[in-house]
């Protein structure tokens, strides 16, 4: 898996962090059961500090898309197939594309709706 | 392929590990059996069977395979790491089983003799079994300081930068970025589980419970062999096994250039594990098919075989860039 993140972002890092497992989850690149890496070594690979990996690593796992084991740390969970929603988000991308909405307005408007 | 502008560094060390000392260990053993001679019965038992003693030949038909076979290990291990030792993992590798077995063999020899000096006959010799623990055991702690006493890679950092036609990945100047993927042998589990069941079946039929240590070591192999977490981040390339070692790393200041390539166990590395394959390439080789290949100063090359290597490829070529630039 290829995690990236830009401290330069608005966005804070542990959800930087947890956004990329998310969707490397639901597009199927992790499957079920695969182990990822330590939080302590995420956390040195990334240049940041052990916490920010904890944190996203507990909000995947309070949104039940990992389980976390003493032992075999971090580990992807069965999760519900997820198919419907990308086709929902392709179709939103096609038409935000079709409409000239900038992507940051297209993302805006699907927090909003999301809250 | 590339034609060799830098030597193999640390010749002087390497011959004296892998040549001097395992010969030396050869010709003391040789020379302490001779020296029995007189104690000796004649002929002596020179191979044992599940009862005991089951073929007899004369001292040097004792002492014969045992040189042979050392010497031509040794001799092949020299040569290794004398030509294709760039890497400190071929030299270790190289030392440390060259010396080992040197001292197995000799451990061998020497334990089955020592137990029939006295003996009128040779049928009376003991069983070999604790001569077997005993030399396996030294034999495994001398090749370890044989290994651990070889020279490691001093750092030689890489000066001209990366080749342009390297895959790169789109990473903007302010985003920091690390791939991990752990590659499994499913190959070698199987292989060691059936070993250790068979070791286990043979251990409680013939009661050599010695021989349930050798279970212990096919675990402790799996255990470090068959699973290991690749990582590329801003420190290079990282493979190591599940125990933490074995470890092959590759810092990224010493990296050439990288790429994915396609491996065949077999024919690349003659077989699966931590390893070193043709031209004294270091292979963390534990399935046929995709690998990353990273090209390494000192004209030295690591490869292991992990899925994505694209991408992995891609990204160290890029944080190398970056650290260079």
């Amino acid at each position: 898996m290829l995690i990236r993140i830009d401290p330069s972002s608005a966005e804070p890092l542990f959800e930087q962090v947890g956004q990329q497992v998310r969707a490397l989850v639901a597009r199927g690149d992790l499957p079920v059961g695969t182990r990822l890496p330590s939080a302590r070594d995420l956390a040195a690979s990334l240049d940041v500090n052990l916490h920010t990996v904890l944190h996203a690593y507990q909000d995947l796992r309070d949104d039940g898309v990992i389980e976390l084991r003493r032992g075999r740390g971090a580990v992807v969970a069965h999760a519900p197939d997820h198919a419907p929603l990308h086709r929902a988000i392709a179709a939103v991308v096609a038409a935000a594309r079709d409409l000239d909405v900038p992507p940051a307005t297209a993302v805006a408007l699907l927090k909003e709706a999301l809250r | 392929m590339t034609t060799p502008t830098t030597t193999v560094p640390f010749r002087r060390s390497t011959t004296i590990l892998t040549l001097v000392v395992p010969v030396a260990v050869l010709a003391g053993a040789t020379l302490v059996a001779a020296s029995w001679a007189d104690d000796l019965p004649d002929p002596v038992a020179v191979h044992w069977g599940a009862h005991g003693p089951d073929g007899f030949g004369g001292l040097t038909s004792a002492i014969l395979p045992m040189a042979v076979v050392g010497l031509l290990t040794s001799v092949g291990f020299w040569a290794l790491s004398f030509w294709a030792g760039r890497s400190a993992a071929t030299r270790r590798i190289a030392a440390g089983t060259s010396v080992g077995l040197a001292v197995f063999l000799g451990g061998i020899l020497l334990g089955g003799l020592a137990g029939q000096r006295g003996l009128a006959d040779a049928h009376d010799a003991p069983g070999l079994a604790t001569t077997i623990l005993v030399a396996a055991l030294a034999g495994v702690v001398c090749g370890a300081l044989a290994a651990a006493v070889s020279p490691g890679d001093p750092e030689r950092p890489a000066t001209a930068p990366i080749d342009p036609h390297a895959p790169r990945l789109a990473l903007s100047g302010s985003e920091r970025a690390v791939w991990q993927r752990t590659a499994t042998s499913r190959s070698m589990v199987v292989v060691a589980a059936v070993a250790a069941v068979t070791v286990l079946a043979v251990t409680v039929v013939t009661r050599v419970w010695a021989l349930g240590l050798l279970t212990v070591a096919i675990v402790a192999l799996i255990a470090t062999m068959a699973v290991f977490d690749v990582t590329v981040d801003d420190r290079g390339l990282v493979a190591k096994g599940l125990l933490g070692w074995p470890r092959l790393e590759v810092p990224l200041d010493e990296v050439v250039a990288a790429r994915a390539t396609t491996v065949v166990p077999v024919r690349d590395y003659g077989g699966w594990g931590y390893r070193v394959g043709r031209g004294g390439r270091i292979g963390v080789v534990l399935r046929k098919g995709e690998a990353l290949e990273v090209r390494r100063t000192g004209e030295r090359v690591a490869v292991v075989t992990v899925d994505d290597a694209a991408t992995a490829a891609a990204l160290l070529n890029t944080l190398a860039d970056r650290a260079r630039a």
